[in-house]
């Protein structure tokens, strides 16, 4: 039961890393609490049930459209809304993000209502054994995708042009502004790439949870924890602290009962912000002086 | 700025200051006879605005005066709450109940104050919404005379319904007036100086010889207290009350934008926020019941990108360049 556990544990954990690393690298890039960011992911899963539901595709073939759609409004929402306002104050974002939160989650419910949906993937109760253990493939299929994509966005952001933008404009905003990189785009393609992240998350969560406007605010808590538990604006720091979640959380409730996953996980994040509070792999991001 | 121009500024100031005043009183004449003439549904809504000028108020210590983001600050409004709830379940006075409330949740702050005041910027902001989700789970567990999940039903006043709510609204009343003094007073004092000077450069602060994290410590006392009486006297004014209600992270965050709205620091800021922000989404609740979340959201949106520092600065600065473009003709 205990290696049951621990395999379920880790495995959701990998999803969790994805949900996270979008909202980490727009958190260590400008400095921006992307209160919204969970509502890409909500809509990432809506993208994947209705092209599921009418054109019966694979949830695993509908994530580039997830991603392509969140890609789109993560980018026109930063270039348009965000940008003007980071320029006041930072912290006021906190507030604009939240507002756009209600938007997008009131549009969902009003556009689709609130009813919850499903998608059922043809393999969708398939299970592999696996050292004693069965391992769901959908979850098997969610935590691989996840980890493929987390390496793929790190390496983007280490050998591609565009990914060492990012980055410098990360290090330092006014220096790599001097190397003729435009702030004003990095900052609408990272919430682009990031609000896409997201969108592949939602996509993958689709099969594992059940799909309504509803559905982001629970990513909301983990989203947190594992930022602060990676290190803000760390990609590597993401993935592992999402693993390392899981686990916890799946540990949690195996020795401590239900009740107890979310005062664990909150007891793990106020204790990484007072003693660590730059995460595991945290770095001087811009984020930290803000 | 030459200096018949500050002359002629400071004139202006000398003129606008008793405009201000006398509106600030006619204000409080209208409020005091109000429940006289108003219907139970709007001496409700002008009951919900008080409190939210009480816990924006709050919020405007340790925000607005000392530039710490409490965006989870309503973790204070449940503690009330609920000290009030305890209290008065296990048999004790109304009065009790809202002196345990402001004084357990000043004693919270005081303790929590030291290891999450040391951090700063996004990351006080979000660990205070941490402490906001983790007080509703800490409730669940505890049990006995908080309810735990099941919520805590406060005993029935002995009152008829009327009275009881004028009596609240007038509660309400007195501590927006108390706390908005408070504010005000704190401003001239030394604790408030140093307060500002932690806002503008904390390092600075600490090199004048300012105690940065006793008045941090101090400032954040002050703001629960505020805020923990406004969930004291919620708690008996609703009778029942639960984890997700209480702790409700809308409250703080609401009284977030209210502050945005009137603008940070300020004395009245609060006052119009709340005033503004809560009159309007009552409005916006009964004309758009379905799509009142949307609607409050674009006007959020909206506020924040038209109007960053407050209304009173937004119109100042309009009422400035209409003057200056037709001032120079």
């Amino acid at each position: 039961m205990l290696a049951q556990a621990t395999v379920n544990g880790i495995l959701l954990g990998g999803l969790y890393g994805l949900a996270t690393v979008g909202f980490s690298m727009v958190w260590g890039v400008m400095g921006v609490i992307n209160l919204a960011h969970t509502s890409f992911i909500m809509l990432g899963a809506y993208v994947t049930y209705f092209l599921f539901e009418k054109l019966g595709m694979d949830p695993i073939l509908s994530m580039p459209f997830a991603m392509a759609a969140m890609f789109v409004l993560g980018y026109g929402i930063q270039r348009f809304i965000l940008n003007g306002v980071i320029r006041t104050s930072l912290l006021l974002s906190l507030v604009v993000t939240f507002g756009i939160d209600l938007i997008l989650t009131d549009a969902t419910s009003l556009a689709f209502t609130s009813d919850v949906r499903s998608v059922n993937a043809s393999y969708a109760s398939t299970s592999i054994a696996l050292f004693g253990t069965l391992v769901p493939l959908v979850r098997l299929l969610a935590a691989g995708l996840s980890l493929v994509l987390g390496i793929a966005f790190f390496v983007f952001l280490r050998r591609a042009g565009l990914g060492q933008a990012i980055l410098a404009t990360a290090l330092d905003r006014e220096m790599s502004n001097l190397m003729g990189i435009n702030p004003q785009k990095v900052f609408a393609l990272t919430a682009g790439a990031g609000a896409a992240l997201a969108g592949a998350a939602g996509s993958l969560s689709s099969m594992l949870f059940p799909v309504s406007p509803a559905m982001g605010v629970s990513f909301l808590g983990a989203v947190f924890v594992i930022t602060v538990l990676g290190g803000i604006g760390s990609v590597e720091g993401c993935i592992v602290a999402g693993f390392l979640y899981g686990l916890v959380q799946a540990w949690a409730a195996y020795f401590l009962g239900t009740n107890f996953q979310e005062i664990v996980a909150f007891a793990l994040f106020l204790g990484v912000l007072v003693i660590r509070p730059q995460g595991l792999f945290g770095r001087a991001f811009f984020g930290e002086h803000a | 700025m030459s200096d018949a121009a500050i002359l002629q500024r400071q004139a202006k100031v000398s003129t606008f200051r008793p405009l201000l005043w006398t509106g600030v009183a006619v204000g409080l004449v209208v409020l005091c006879v109000a429940p006289l003439g108003i219907s139970a549904y709007w001496l409700r809504v002008l009951t919900t605005v008080l409190m939210y000028v009480i816990i924006t108020q709050g919020l405007n210590v340790i925000v607005g005066i000392t530039g710490y983001h409490a965006f989870g600050n309503g973790v204070f409004f449940g503690i009330g709450a609920y000290a009030c709830g305890a209290c008065m379940a296990a048999g004790l006075p109304f009065v009790v109940g809202v002196t345990g409330a402001i004084a357990v949740s000043a004693a919270c702050a005081l303790i929590l104050g030291r290891p999450i005041l040391r951090l700063r910027g996004h990351y006080f902001a979000i660990a205070t919404v941490a402490l906001n989700l983790a007080a509703v789970q800490i409730i669940i567990q505890i049990g006995g005379i908080t309810g735990g999940a099941q919520g805590l039903a406060l005993p029935l006043s002995t009152w008829e319904p009327k009275p009881l709510y004028v009596a609240i609204y007038y509660l309400m009343l007195a501590g927006a007036v108390v706390c908005t003094a408070i504010v005000a007073l704190l401003l001239k004092l030394p604790l408030g100086f140093a307060l500002r000077a932690i806002r503008d450069s904390e390092r600075a602060a600490a090199v004048m010889g300012i105690d940065t994290t006793k008045a941090k410590v101090f400032a954040w006392a002050i703001s629960a207290a505020m805020t923990g009486f406004a969930g004291g006297v919620w708690a008996y004014w609703i009778t029942f009350i639960e984890p997700s209600s209480a702790f409700d992270p809308g409250v703080g965050v609401k009284a977030y934008i209210m502050l945005i709205i009137g603008g940070m620091g300020s004395v009245l800021g609060p006052v119009i926020g709340a005033s503004a922000m809560e009159i309007v989404s009552t409005l916006v609740w009964g004309g758009f019941l379905k799509a009142h979340q949307l609607i409050l959201g674009v006007l959020i949106v909206v506020i924040c990108i038209v109007a960053p520092n407050g209304i009173i600065d937004a119109g100042a600065r309009l009422a400035r360049s209409w003057r200056s473009r037709h001032g120079a003709s």
